[in-house]
């Protein structure tokens, strides 16, 4: 072949290297030492011009692997070399490989064909702008003519195959690296957008269109039907694309202003949840998509091949229906200027196109779920689903809704409520393995729904019709999950973490339920209190004749969705009563009479219940206590004296505003029956006695108690208007006074008592007086510091301290402590910094005493960390100096029993928890390194006095230097652990450099021997700190010396050492060190910004090593065509862009510039062995 | 707690009351417990119910301290269990016996022959090979239950 790289070796020499290959790729095959196999192969892949030899291979060998192992080489050392490269050898390699799969289109062993064809498309995409047209089009019409058909099925297989290998090298996720910079392939991506990717799809559907007709009449043989199903599976990997050109992703405003006229909407970014997106390939594609009648040819082909195969139940999975299939709900996405501006006529007609074509796959629901539950495949199903969903992402709800009307007496959403029936039956019933398919049907036709429901004002109109169906759906959701819940209240609870994993799950399940059901609030609320009245009144009943806990398991299900249609989530943002509970009952005025009124006190006095003793024994278990608590935290985050309500002014949703005067006066209603002036503080009190009750009168249910603190609590006091009557309650004061004055909350979980001294501190923000506030937290806080004090001055301490009871009670202690800090404000710091300065000289004494108990040190650290970030913003000078000065004397008795401490034992997994412990330990200690930094950068003391301040970059030094030590090249391995480090230390040096020339020998080597060690970490944010921290280092030093001054002075500098041998100064080390990553390792290019601004003012440091270490390096390269290049590349990167010798930003800004056509220039070819 | 006023037990004899009852629910991870009569640190908590609608029982792995063995214990979250004295003290070593006992040295200037040498190489090694390099060693001492072992080695310094 004219042009093909690379010397040609003899026969024996080639036939040698062949065998050994051969035998380690059996070698591999057969997991035998890979080791010694790859030793043989990498040489291959990593040798100068390595062509004759894998093209040898690649036509004599009989082994696949090595054809594989032969072809990958050619593309890797093709990448490389690719600037040394002629143009013509370039082309004499791509058209090897498109040869080679044409002509070995039929042969075995297709993952041979499939790499030498991805390796074709990776030298073509690397030569994409080397080419002129001419060329590219000459090596693209083989294909064409391939795919066309004119040598056979087998070529046209192979030719699509190749169009794959291109396209999805072409598209940015999934495009091989190439060591060039990121525009390259977003280059290429547009041009191959622009230029080709339309007429791919057309010799594809060209390459359908023809075996198509034998399909249908039966006279394809196999290798005909592969060819359709592949260019189906090609067309709808093309528009899989990302289209970038597009006008329309530009053009928002204009396709939004006439959205509401007819019904199509602009929505981006919806269907991401089953990882599919929406198709808007520009105006260009009219033609190919949407003009030709190749949708009508597609739903047609589909539909007669299906008649067809009716009896054959396997068919719907064939790779054929797959892909038709596929292309279809694909096609069903297609949006965007594609359309002509004719107020959507068109773009309606397509839905309604694929509509006609998808119901038969869907309809009727009880037939079809009955076919599949006698073995028939799902797949079609699901990707009507799919259709239905795009559909619904696409439209309006009433466009929605019309679009089945040409077709069926009902609207769509009606078949969707069916449908949706269906399914959920299906579903609850669960205990039949096989229908594994009702989970994933009911997510889709959830999403369905969350699409249609979820939206607010004039896109979500839906008919009366549609009203009644979400009505019924809604009755058969409840009624099918209350007779599953039923039927599983026996069942032992095996998920013990169900609250945790699965809840968010559940949570999203039960909130489109919820959706379904506010659809319909008018019929879905009443409904609702109904089957919750008759539960309630059965256990009144009762009188403990009976089990009642099927009743139970049914009433922890009607409060999960009751919660979720009564209110929304929140999730830390203030939460409004869902709108259409809002709006809906325009007809009611009396208080009594409102629905949502009338179920929200249903609830209330059922869980006022469980205040009675005899009640809760017997029937408030605490699983339901659980969804009690939970609802009603939920609740009354809502209802609870709502924002709109307490400033007297009504919820302003930007629609249909002093229209109708009813909802007006109904929604009021619904606002003010919880207000700040009707019952919402006797609701208050309740709810305070209730979780009382469950803090105290539910030992050990820790799940139950972690909601009530971590949920309903702090709800409470999130709002200030609320904390105003909560403070007065007595049964707030209650609450307060136990904890700060008895014993039994002391059983709770260490953790919930943090959680709850942080809610009750919170609450201290209410008064209106500062001194009121502090003397709250006084009386809440003085008892424990008291005791904490008393402990730690015990006479009898050592012989004390020891003992389980004694550890217990400090670490609760502590944990109140933390949880008190957690909740500093503005108006309580002054108390809460009291509340630490008395317990400082306590916890240094328990530091001491608790050495060895690593869960207490752990408790003390995270106080001290949580108390610093509260407080330290606040501080005046001095009381700065009492903080700081605390904090230093911690660390140094934390690092004066742990230094050079070894933990031996017996177990790993006992070893590995120390090692974990004290990982956890390290963190806190630069977390209050942290803290602690942040004073110089937010400080809201009132007045500073200069003589008294102390210096914050100084404490952190002294800080650094105990703190150091302790942190071992070993934990840095802890990810969380190495990334605060490297922070902190960059943001050290960067901010007081001048600082590093102090500190003593011994913490500089350690800092640089982990910076040293983070350079070459693997995460790059690690190393992107720490060349931040030597660009630091550096640039200082230079600054300095500029300036005459000292700089980082001796430790700049080269020295002897004793021993004699000879010691870089660390910048030469590190300008070593970054030469060597940038030039023979495998460097990534996103770090090619900071590593330009750290090698730069290293060299300008050390110009003369700079010079030396450049010279050296071209010397030791024997090959002169890359000696030349590497020479001249490393000349123009210190003398192009007019680079001067001054630190300011144009400069550095040159220096990368220069680094990044540097690291183009030569990256690759410096690899080679 | 003023009016409540909670009293430890100082006794001479710390270690004559080995255990002491806490409530399963308030045991944490990394915490002590007692599970078939060894003394372990807990590496593993998680709740479940018994039934539906029936309480919460704790279910406790443990790494025995001494011999490393894995145990496991399941208890009713309100119940108590008993939660071990482990206390550790620091030695310094003065010397290592040629029968596998060490000698240390107790903070009132006293010596304590009583202990031997861990058996297992991997804990025995560090300990022998910093004393025969004459570095200055710290052994803690870990106790609990009326048993001991070598739990810890730190370096002061050369000699």
């Amino acid at each position: 072949m004219q042009g093909f790289p690379g010397p040609l070796p003899d026969l024996a020499q080639l036939q040698s290297t062949m065998v050994a290959i051969e035998r380690a790729c059996s070698l591999i095959q057969m997991h035998m030492n890979p080791a010694e196999a790859e030793k043989i192969i990498n040489p291959l892949r990593q040798s100068s011009m390595p062509y004759q030899t894998c093209r040898f291979i690649l036509e004599n060998s009989e082994v696949p692997n090595a054809r594989f192992q032969a072809a990958g080489a050619i593309g890797d050392a093709a990448i490389r070399e690719w600037g040394m490269l002629t143009n013509e050898n370039r082309k004499s390699l791509i058209l090897f490989c498109l040869h080679y799969v044409m002509e070995h289109a039929s042969a075995a062993d297709a993952y041979v064909q499939l790499k030498v064809s991805a390796v074709a498309a990776q030298l073509v995409k690397r030569g994409w702008f080397d080419f002129i047209e001419a060329e590219k089009i000459g090596i693209l019409i083989e294909v064409k003519q391939a795919i066309l058909g004119f040598q056979g099925s087998d070529m046209q297989s192979a030719g699509i195959s190749f169009l794959e290998s291109l396209v999805s090298e072409f598209s940015p996720g999934t495009s091989t690296g190439m060591g060039l910079p990121k525009d390259y392939h977003e280059q290429c991506h547009s041009s191959m957008e622009l230029n080709y990717l339309k007429e791919f799809y057309c010799w594809a559907k060209s390459a359908a269109l023809n075996v198509a007709d034998k399909i249908v009449s039966c006279y394809a043989n196999i290798s005909e039907e592969k060819v359709c199903s592949r260019a189906l599976r090609f067309m709808f990997q093309v528009l899989n694309w990302n289209f970038k050109s597009s006008p329309s992703a530009l053009d928002n405003s204009s396709s939004k202003s006439n959205s509401g006229s007819f019904g199509i909407r602009p929505d981006m970014g919806l269907l991401k949840k089953f990882e599919r997106s929406l198709l808007e390939p520009g105006p260009l594609w009219h033609d190919a998509l949407l003009s030709s009648g190749h949708m009508l040819w597609l739903l047609n082909f589909y539909a007669i091949v299906r008649q067809k195969h009716s009896s054959d139940m396997l068919w719907f999975d064939s790779p054929l229906a797959v892909s038709a299939r596929q292309l279809i709900v694909q096609l069903c996405s297609l949006t965007g200027t594609i359309f002509p501006s004719d107020d959507g006529e068109m773009h309606i007609k397509h839905l309604t196109q694929i509509l006609s074509a998808v119901i038969e796959w869907v309809e009727p629901p009880n037939i079809i779920s009955g076919a599949l539950r006698s073995g028939r495949s799902e797949s079609e199903m699901i990707d009507g689903f799919h259709a239905l969903l795009s559909m619904a992402t696409l439209t309006s709800t009433m466009l929605f809704d019309n679009l089945l009307r040409s077709l069926r007496p009902f609207g769509t959403i009606h078949l969707l409520a069916t449908l949706t029936c269906e399914v959920v039956q299906t579903y609850v019933i669960k205990n039949d393995d096989e229908q594994t398919w009702s989970s994933e049907a009911l997510d889709i036709m959830l999403e369905i729904w969350t699409v249609i429901l979820g939206r607010s004002g004039n896109d979500m109109k839906i008919s009366a019709e549609g009203i009644s169906s979400a009505s019924n759906l809604f009755s058969t959701i409840v009624e099918s999950h209350l007779k599953a819940a039923a039927e599983s209240a026996f069942e032992d609870d095996s998920e013990a973490d169900y609250f945790h994993v699965s809840v968010s799950r559940r949570d999203e399940t039960l909130y489109a339920y919820a959706l379904i059901a506010r659809a319909a609030v008018e019929t879905t609320v009443p409904f609702l209190t109904r089957l919750f009245s008759e539960r309630f009144a059965l256990l009144s009943q009762n009188n403990e004749r009976m089990d009642p806990t099927q009743t139970l398991e049914e009433l922890y299900w009607l409060l999960l969705i009751t919660g979720h249609v009564l209110t929304d989530s929140g999730e830390g943002e203030t939460v409004l009563v869902p709108e259409a509970i809002q709006d809906g009952f325009s007809g009611v005025t009396e208080e009594l009479q409102h629905p949502v009124i009338v179920l929200s006190w249903s609830i209330i006095s059922f869980a006022k219940q469980s205040l009675d003793p005899k009640m809760r024994n017997a029937y408030f278990s605490p699983r339901l206590m659980e969804a009690v608590i939970w609802f009603l935290a939920r609740w009354v985050d809502t209802y609870l004296m709502p924002i709109d309500a307490a400033k007297g002014q009504l919820g302003i949703s930007g629609h249909d505003e002093g229209l109708q005067q009813h909802p007006q006066s109904s929604k009021k209603v619904l606002l003010s029956f919880a207000g700040q002036h009707s019952q919402g503080e006797t609701i208050l009190d309740t709810i305070i006695r209730i979780s009382m009750t469950t803090l105290t009168s539910y030992p050990g249910e820790n799940e139950l108690q972690a909601l009530t603190c971590w949920k309903l609590l702090v709800v409470l006091v999130r709002r200030r208007h609320v904390c105003i009557h909560l403070v007065a309650l007595e049964s707030w004061r209650d609450l307060a006074r136990a904890f700060a004055n008895e014993r039994t909350l002391f059983s709770l979980n260490a953790r919930l008592q943090r959680s709850l001294a942080e809610t009750l501190v919170c609450a201290a923000s209410s008064f209106k007086d500062l001194e009121t506030s502090n003397q709250y937290v006084r009386d809440l806080m003085g008892p424990m510091t008291a005791y904490l004090v008393d402990i730690s001055s015990r006479n009898d301490l050592k012989a004390v301290a020891q003992q389980a009871d004694a550890i217990y009670m400090v670490s609760c202690l502590l944990e109140r402590l933390r949880g008190a800090s957690r909740a500093t404000q503005p108006r309580t710091q002054k108390s809460i910094f009291e509340m630490g300065c008395a317990v400082m000289n306590s916890l240094l004494t328990l530091l001491e005493l608790y050495k060895n108990q690593s869960a207490v040190v752990y408790l003390i650290l995270k106080f001290v960390v949580d108390f610093v970030e509260g407080e330290v913003a606040f501080l005046s000078a001095k009381e700065t100096s009492i903080l700081v000065n605390f904090c230093l004397q911690l660390l140094r008795i934390y690092s004066s029993h742990n230094i050079g401490k070894i933990s031996l034992s017996l177990s790993t997994s006992l070893q590995s928890e120390a090692q974990t412990e004290k990982y956890k330990d390290l963190r806190a200690l630069l977390q209050l390194l942290t803290n602690i930094c942040s004073k110089d950068l937010v400080d809201f003391s009132s007045f500073s006095n200069d003589a008294e301040s102390t210096d914050i970059a100084e404490v952190i030094y002294v800080g650094l230097h105990i703190v150091t030590p302790l942190i071992s090249l070993e934990l840095l391995k802890y990810p969380k652990l190495s990334c605060d480090y490297f922070a902190l230390i960059s943001h050290l040096l960067e901010v007081y450099p001048e600082k590093v020339a102090q500190l003593n020998k011994e913490a500089f080597d350690h800092i640089v021997r982990t910076l040293d060690f983070g350079v070459c970490h693997q995460d790059v944010d690690i190393v992107d700190k720490c060349l931040r921290a030597v660009n630091a280092l550096a640039s200082y030093h230079y600054k300095e010396k500029i300036a005459g001054k000292e700089g980082l002075g001796a430790k700049a500098l080269s020295s002897e050492e004793s021993n004699g041998e000879f010691q870089q100064s660390i910048l030469s080390y590190f300008l070593r060190l970054l030469i060597q990553l940038l030039l023979y390792q495998d460097f990534r290019m996103e770090l090619a910004g900071s590593a330009a601004d750290a090698l730069f003012p290293l060299v300008l440091c050390e110009q003369d090593l700079y010079q030396r270490l450049v010279q050296e390096i071209l010397e030791k390269q024997s090959n002169p065509a890359i000696k030349t290049r590497l020479a001249s590349a490393f000349y123009a990167l210190t003398s192009t862009n007019q680079l001067s010798s001054s630190l300011d930003r144009n400069n550095r800004f040159r220096f990368r510039k220069n680094l990044q056509v540097f690291l183009i220039e030569v990256s690759g070819f410096m690899r080679i062995i | 707690m003023s009016d409540e006023e909670h009293h430890f037990e100082s006794k001479a004899d710390a270690g004559a009351s080995k255990t002491y009852p806490q409530q399963a629910g308030t045991i944490r991870k990394n915490g002590y417990i007692v599970i078939k009569g060894r003394p372990c640190k807990v590496v593993e908590v998680s709740t479940s119910k018994t039934g539906k609608h029936g309480h919460a029982k704790c279910h406790f792995v443990g790494i025995d301290i001494f011999n490393a063995k894995k145990l496991e214990d399941i208890v009713p979250s309100s119940h108590n269990c008993d939660v071990p004295h482990v206390t550790r003290t620091d030695y310094q070593l003065i010397d290592i016996s040629e029968d596998g006992f060490v000698s240390l040295l107790t903070e009132n200037g006293n010596t304590k022959d009583d202990l031997r040498l861990p058996t297992d190489e991997s804990l025995l090694a560090p300990i022998k090979d910093g004393f025969a390099e004459g570095k200055d060693l710290v052994v803690s001492v870990m106790c609990s239950m009326g048993e001991e072992q070598i739990c810890a080695l730190k370096d002061i310094g050369p000699k």
